[in-house]
């Protein structure tokens, strides 16, 4: 590596534009410290993938391979999005900010949404390949973790769909893997948008369903994509709101489908509505690889195209990845509008990437078991991703994991405090603590935990934290403050 | 020649038996891992590891046998079998 630099720099101090392609984004995160560049030649066998999964682990920087094995000419840009720092920097602020502060630039950018701006070209059509000649095995595709079912081309992309009906355009984030030359098996989960949209508006009439697989666009684009958000919802324009600039869209050669301008790599086809192969199993965001049954979907690719020297894009997936950051902060800010919509009184959402997208924190400015009741009913709607859900007062700061395990421990009680929800048919098959049987039903349950202190208490004898910030009058905490350095300490 | 399958239960493989499997194959380079499906027939004999092809069996949760089979291709299924999306791909082996 011709960098070292895990802790990062700070060379960024204030907002910047968001980077308008993926190259851009990886010169940024060069001047901050936040990217290494392996040149050593490095097989895409399981020991790029090894080299990720640690860095992963590490809290280490974004990486880019430029020498893989079979593939002169190749690279890949991995983990764009797997820490704060990196978050931060996607939505072009200081790469040390605080992650409430990324929540709310997020939240900001997310309510200002910009229509992005249909152009011609696509930095993508350097090299295009059609029907006969396509074969998926020439694109640097790494085998990332040994056991996979196969190549995860798909991890850090953009897939697009379309409703027949109402027009919408879907960007989301699924995996897809090569099952062999001209196909990808792939597994949206099936409640997700794409995987709604398939069942309902394409299966039905037998009609293949036109698809588009990205890799390498912007990053603002990509984190749109897994954004959690209503049916409905333009993700371009999201795109453009979270760059603070619209984004350019190009249409696709095959279909109308369209996709960010800037991407370095679009693989065109349809998901067969007849036609299954083997799909999985893959290490996945929560941190284990949990056999979810086999039960994908198939992609026939008829056209691929992209840039000379095409720089994918990956997710090294497991614990701590990618998915888990930008969940944390799409999901969070998407939970909270869900609250919002269903009367809680909520002050923030908290996902935390340790929690692996099964963790959820909701800060209220007024609990109790029926506003905890309230939450967890919101929450197990059409996909129950969240397993636990705390309730807290909002004099916790949520994203204080000591604070929070702090008033979990000491604020729920154990009998009246826990609500349990079955749910059937929208669990998801990846909770490792699902049986097999219960993910091929997709059953299973959340936990709505209430750590707040019942409303109906009068707060005259409601405890009191005993910390300094509660326990000490105004003048004093500010003497101490003030003399802090004088007491030698 | 060398391959890999994933099976459902450990115990779906058993000496002597025909059975339909997604069969991977481990030969190096770009089209390793390129996947197919046959109807093909396992052994552990030491016959059928000396003169079959290998294939390696992997678990639900991709955690590999470190046991070896022999393996016969008896009759080639093609690369993709018919299903609707979503459908579980271990039924629908059993069944072909």
């Amino acid at each position: 590596m011709s960098t070292q630099v895990f802790e990062g720099k700070t060379a960024v101090s204030k907002a910047t534009e968001a980077a308008k392609d993926q190259r851009s984004f990886v010169e940024t995160l060069q001047r901050t410290g936040d990217v290494v560049f392996v040149d050593k030649e490095v097989h895409w066998d399981l020991e790029l993938g090894a080299i990720s999964r640690r860095l992963t682990e590490m809290d280490g920087p974004a990486v880019v391979f430029r020498n893989i094995t079979d593939y002169p000419g190749q690279s890949i840009f991995v983990n764009p999005i797997s820490t704060w720092r990196r978050a931060a920097v996607t939505l072009g602020l200081p790469p040390h900010v605080r992650i409430p502060e990324i929540y709310a630039e997020y939240i900001r950018r997310d309510a200002n949404p910009i229509p992005p701006v249909l152009v011609k070209d696509a930095a993508c059509r350097d090299v295009i390949v059609r029907v006969k000649d396509v074969d998926v095995c020439n694109l640097a595709t790494p085998m990332i973790h040994d056991g996979d079912g196969g190549r995860y081309l798909g991890t850090w992309c953009i897939v697009v769909s379309k409703d027949p009906d109402t027009g919408w355009v879907n960007w989301g984030t699924y995996r897809f893997m090569i099952h062999n030359t001209q196909y990808l098996a792939g597994w949206p989960f099936p409640p997700s948008h794409c995987g709604k949209m398939l069942q309902e508006k394409y299966v039905p009439q037998n009609k293949p369903m036109p698809i588009a697989i990205v890799m390498g666009a912007d990053q603002s684009s990509h984190l749109a994509a897994t954004s959690t958000t209503r049916i409905g919802r333009d993700e371009a324009s999201l795109a453009g709101g979270l760059a603070d600039r619209p984004i350019e869209i190009a249409r696709c050669l095959d279909s109308d489908l369209t996709f960010p301008a800037c991407a370095e790599v679009v693989l065109e086809g349809e998901i067969l509505p007849d036609q299954i192969a083997h799909e999985g199993p893959y290490g996945e965001y929560p941190g284990y690889r949990s056999g979810e049954m086999g039960a994908g979907i198939l992609m026939k690719v008829n056209t691929i195209c992209h840039r000379k020297d095409p720089m994918l894009s990956m997710d090294c997936t497991g614990f701590k990845d990618c998915s888990s950051v930008v969940t944390a902060l799409g999901g969070g800010v998407g939970i909270q509008r869900v609250l919002e919509r269903a009367g809680v009184p909520v002050t923030g959402v908290y996902v935390p990437s340790e929690g692996a997208v099964h963790l959820c924190i909701v800060g209220v400015s007024k609990g109790g078991r029926e506003v905890t009741e309230k939450v967890l009913h919101a929450l197990t709607g059409r996909r129950t991703y969240m397993t636990k859900i705390l309730v807290v007062d909002d004099d916790v700061d949520i994203f204080n994991l000591s604070e929070v395990i702090h008033a979990w421990a000491t604020r729920c009680h154990s009998e009246r405090g826990i609500i349990i929800k079955h749910v059937e048919g929208s669990a998801q098959a990846l909770t490792p603590c699902y049986s097999q049987e219960e993910r091929a039903r997709r059953a299973g349950a959340s936990a709505a935990f209430d750590v707040t202190f019942p409303p109906e208490w009068d707060r005259w004898e409601t405890p009191v934290r005993a910390t300094f910030d509660k326990m000490f009058p105004e003048d004093v905490k500010k003497k101490v403050l003030d003399n802090w350095k004088s007491y030698g300490l | 020649m060398e391959y890999l399958a994933h099976v459902r239960h450990m115990n779906d493989m058993q000496e002597g038996k025909t059975l339909v499997l997604t069969i991977r194959d481990l030969n190096p380079g770009k089209h390793k891992y390129t996947a197919r499906v046959a109807r093909v027939q396992v052994s552990r004999t030491p016959e059928a590891l000396a003169h079959w092809d290998k294939l390696w069996i992997l678990s639900v949760v991709g955690l590999k046998d470190p046991q070896p089979w022999g393996m016969k291709i008896v009759e080639e299924l093609g690369v993709t079998v018919p299903g609707k999306p979503y459908s579980d791909i271990y039924e629908v082996l059993a069944k072909l």
